[in-house]
This record gives C-alpha cells, structure tokens and sequence, in this order.
C-alpha cells in the first residue's frame, strides 16, 4: 500500500510553546486513519498543517508522494476537507453555496447533485444556509468536500453538532467511502469510542507529539486480559511457579501473568496449593481501550 | 483560473446587499449635488461644469472613496465569517488567484457605480434645464476616476484583508480620503491614491490633467499603486498562517 500522507519531524511552534512537535504520520492508501487525542493536542494543527493552511516551523509533509509546498495546487484538487467547523456562506443557498465551490474546483454539476444525495440535503438545498441547524451545516460542508470525489478527504472532527442518529449516519458513510469511492480518509476525533467504530488506522496525540501509530487490531491486542494471584508468600510463590515455566512480575502485592488460559490457571493454583502456599485472590483485569487511552494521554486530563 | 475564481466571487455576491448601496451611494450623491446647485444657481453659471463641481465633490470626495473601501470590506468580510478562509485556501488555486478576483469584481462593481453616477449627472443636468451638451470630458471623468478607484481598492483589499472587523479599514478609507485632500492642495497628489480620484474625475479643478504627459504619470502611477500593493498582499497570504 502506498503512502498517502506522511509527514516528518513536522512541528509547529507558537511564541515558545510548540502545539506540534516531531510529528511522523503515515497515512497508507485506502485506509481510515483516526487521529485521536485530547481536545488542543495538535490535532486540527497537525491537519492545517497538511493542508498547507499553517506553515509548519519544522519537518514537511508530503501528500501522494509529492511535496507540499511545490505542488500546492495540483496537491489540493485531490484532497476534500472540512476543518474545525464547517464553512458556508449564510446569506445564500445550500446549493448556491456547492455552486461556489463547484467553480472553485471545476467540477461538472452531476457532482453537486451526487454530494447532495449522499449527505441527504437534497430537500433542503434552497434553502439559505443561515437558517441551517448546525447538524446541516455540518452535511453541508461534508457535501463540500466530498463534492470533487478526491482521494483524500480530510475531516476534523466530522460528527461535532451531530445528533446520535445523525452521528451513525454519517460514521456509515465515512466507512463506505474507501469501497466505494476508493478514498482514504484521514478524519480526527476527541472521542475514542468514534474512532475506535471507524478507524483501520489510529495515530494518538497528546501535547503535540505522536504517542501511538499503527494498525487498529495492534492497538486492540494491547487490550488483552491479565491475571493476577495474591498470595500469603508471593515470593516463594514466584520461585515455585517460575520453576514450571510461569513468568510473571509483581504489581503492588499480586503477581501478574499475561497469556494464561483457563487450564494454566488451574495448574498454577494446583501448584501452589501442593507447594503449601496459601492462595487469597485470582483475579481477572481487562485493560480497555480507554485506559491506554488514557495512559497514553494522562488521567488528568479531559477527553 | 482566474475566470473561475471571478465566477465563484461574483456568485457570492447573490442576495446581497451591496448592491443597494451600489446604486444608492450615487444617488445620493447627485440629490445633494444637483440641490447644492439649484440652490446656489445665483455664482454657479457654467451649466454642466457647474454642476459637476458640484455633484462631484460630494461623490468624488466622500460618497465614493467610501464606497470603495464597503465593497472592498464586504468581499473579505465573507470570508472572515464562518471559516470560510480554510474554504478559499485549501481550493486548487493559487493564492494570487484569490486575491485578484476579489480585485476584478470590485473593480466591476465600480464601474458599475461610475456608470450609474454618470448617467444620474446627465439626467439631473437635463432635469435641470440645462441647453446645452453634456460635456465631452464627462467619459475622461469617469473612467480616470474608476482607474484611481482601482488603485484605492488594492489598498483597501488589503487592508481589509488583515484587519477582520468591517468598520476600521472603511474609517481608515474616510481618513485617507482627508490624508488625500490634504496632499492635493500640497500639490503631492499624484503621490497619493485617494488624491488620484480627485484628480482624476476633475473634482476640485476641472482641468487638473491638461496635458498628455500628466495623462501618462497618472496612468503610471496608479498601475504602481496596484502592482505594488497586490503583490504585497499575495505575498503576505502566501506567508503567513490561516487565522479563523
């Protein structure tokens, strides 16, 4: 698969204070990357920055293998985007406002009508967008970005002002788009639980710097259960089970194992029993997706 | 791309109300002028001259330069709602693209105006009774004021362009206009983009471009103040981030 984005060293600095520093992303073609992290981590920078809409103080990106800055133009007619909130010109029409685009782009009119469709506005396109609830707008202006069919559409926080019908919606089409259209989608979120529904590819920031970047199903592994076993005497416990192959380590006063299956369970409480130690807990942790999360992020911090 | 970008400018301008104030300004305009005039009939005796001394001061002078300075604000300031830079910037056309197709279609919102206000000044002469011809200076007028107003609003785009609220480049437009009449009666106005206007549509002195040569500088010096100031302003979006 080749790489649609990838950025290096990228990083940007405000006064003293960098809101992005050494970002290396990787988007590969076809994929549904999310880039989730913490409201003001650098994540609409990061995506500015793609974009060409902010100047980056260190790194370049490079988007279908050609460099930004040199290739602006032929760059950004392959990309559809909406940043932060959407934009729209509120004294005219839904479809005044794609016919604005429309020129901007070059694009035949089947196009608008096609965008239209897929964000269901086709109803209310004569209508001024002013008067558009903020759920509207927000199809609205991911009509616009859809409406050149590029190959990379980028959207910053694609479901904000969305209710929840509206929220699975439009998670459906962003998952039909590779299929159908052969997009790559590069879309961020402050939500894990959003990503987590959409996303083959997750990159996680937290103040500026890339914590995390890899396949879903990689970051999901990380998710799986341990088990921990306290003891009267957890030191000869260790030396006993060690000597049947167990490895473990100790967290506060339990022993922790990882990969143990049922069956091993039972064997390892067998032997310490036949070794005379007494067992006082077994117990079963699952780490979710949210607590890397927010290990990655720290605690302290709001989603 | 140019062709496009005017064409998606001029679709934004669709239900707006700039042009109540394009056709309004003018008329303005010529009821204080042709009043000024009917009132004052006793020292104003040269008919059409007459007339446009008088109905120019008040265009030329104010209703104008002002004029300018809220079409050039209204262009930015539909960009400056709603996010709409992030629209216009990440669209597949160069920055310069944008900036002069603002430019063309404020310059053919002007020409407009300059169009309306000339055919008002000769429907107010003859109103007027007057016997004779309108003048043969009255296109030279025009079209000299609406080469000056090209100039006055390169440098009011930019500056709109910066400053984000409506009001302070169109105050700072009224000013420069004060600024231009002031470097005028210095005799520095060709120095000047606001005092070009004067000059140009024969405001102040009917003849104040007599000759061929003083034709060509103001021709010259008004293209400057364009090339100048656009490339200035392209450069300076190229340069810096975009702010929503």
């Amino acid at each position: 698969m080749s790489q649609v984005v990838a950025s290096t060293s990228l990083s940007k600095r405000y006064g003293t204070v960098y809101c992005v520093k050494d970002v290396n992303l990787s988007v590969c073609e076809g994929e549904i990357y999310g880039f989730l992290g913490p409201n003001g981590a650098g994540k609409s920078t990061t995506l500015k920055m793609i974009l060409g809409l902010v100047q980056p103080t260190d790194g370049q990106v490079t988007v279908f293998g050609k460099e930004l800055a040199a290739h602006r133009r032929l760059i950004l007619s392959q990309i559809g985007s909406l940043i932060e909130s959407p934009s729209y010109y509120g004294h005219l029409s839904g479809l005044e406002n794609m016919r604005v685009v429309q020129k901007l782009r070059n694009v035949p009119d089947r196009n608008v009508s096609e965008a239209l469709k897929i964000v269901r506005l086709t109803q209310q396109k004569d209508k001024k967008v002013a008067q558009y609830s903020l759920g509207m707008k927000q199809r609205l202006g991911i009509a616009m970005a859809l409406l050149a069919f590029p190959k990379l559409l980028i959207l910053d926080e694609p479901t904000n002002g969305l209710d929840p019908a509206g929220i699975g919606e439009i998670r459906e089409l962003i998952k039909s788009l590779p299929q159908r259209y052969g997009m790559t989608v590069l879309l961020s979120s402050h939500l894990l639980a959003e990503i987590e529904q959409i996303a083959t590819t997750v990159g996680i920031i937290h103040e500026g710097r890339l914590k995390f970047q890899g396949r879903m199903d990689v970051l999901k592994n990380n998710n799986r259960p341990t088990i921990s076993i306290r003891t009267r005497n957890n030191i000869l416990a260790e030396k006993v089970l060690m000597s049947e192959g167990f490895s473990s380590c100790h967290r506060g006063d339990s022993l922790v194992f990882e990969n143990l299956t049922d069956e091993l369970v039972a064997q390892a409480n067998r032997s310490l029993i036949t070794a005379n130690i007494d067992v006082l807990r077994i117990e079963e942790h699952k780490k979710s997706l949210e607590s890397i999360f927010l290990d990655m992020t720290g605690k302290e911090r709001s989603l | 791309m140019l062709k496009r970008c005017v064409a998606a400018e001029w679709a934004k301008l669709r239900h707006s109300y700039i042009w109540l104030l394009v056709v309004t300004l003018p008329v303005i305009s010529i009821l204080i002028g042709c009043a000024n005039y009917y009132m004052n009939r006793g020292i104003l005796k040269n008919e059409w001259y007459s007339l446009w001394s008088q109905v120019g001061l008040f265009y030329g002078e104010f209703f104008f330069p002002i004029l300018i300075a809220i079409c050039c604000a209204y262009v930015w300031r539909l960009e400056h709602f709603q996010k709409n830079w992030n629209l216009i910037m990440t669209a597949p056309v160069s920055v310069a693209a944008i900036f002069l197709s603002k430019w063309v279609v404020v310059g053919i919102l002007l020409l407009l105006v300059q169009g309306i206000f000339g055919g008002l000044y000769v429907l107010g002469g003859i109103w007027l009774g007057f016997n004779s011809m309108p003048p043969g200076e009255l296109l030279g007028w025009l079209l000299r004021g609406w080469i000056a107003a090209l100039a006055i609003s390169t440098l009011q785009l930019a500056l709109s362009m910066r400053i984000r609220s409506f009001a302070v480049p169109v105050g700072l437009g009224l000013c420069a206009t004060f600024l231009g009449l002031g470097m005028y009666v210095l005799d520095l106005g060709q120095f000047f983009p606001h005092s070009l206007l004067s000059i140009g549509m024969g405001v102040l002195s009917q003849t104040s471009l007599s000759t061929w040569s003083q034709e060509l500088g103001f021709l010259l010096v008004s293209l400057l103040y364009i090339t100048i100031i656009s490339t200035a302003a392209i450069r300076c979006m190229r340069k810096s981030d975009v702010i929503t």
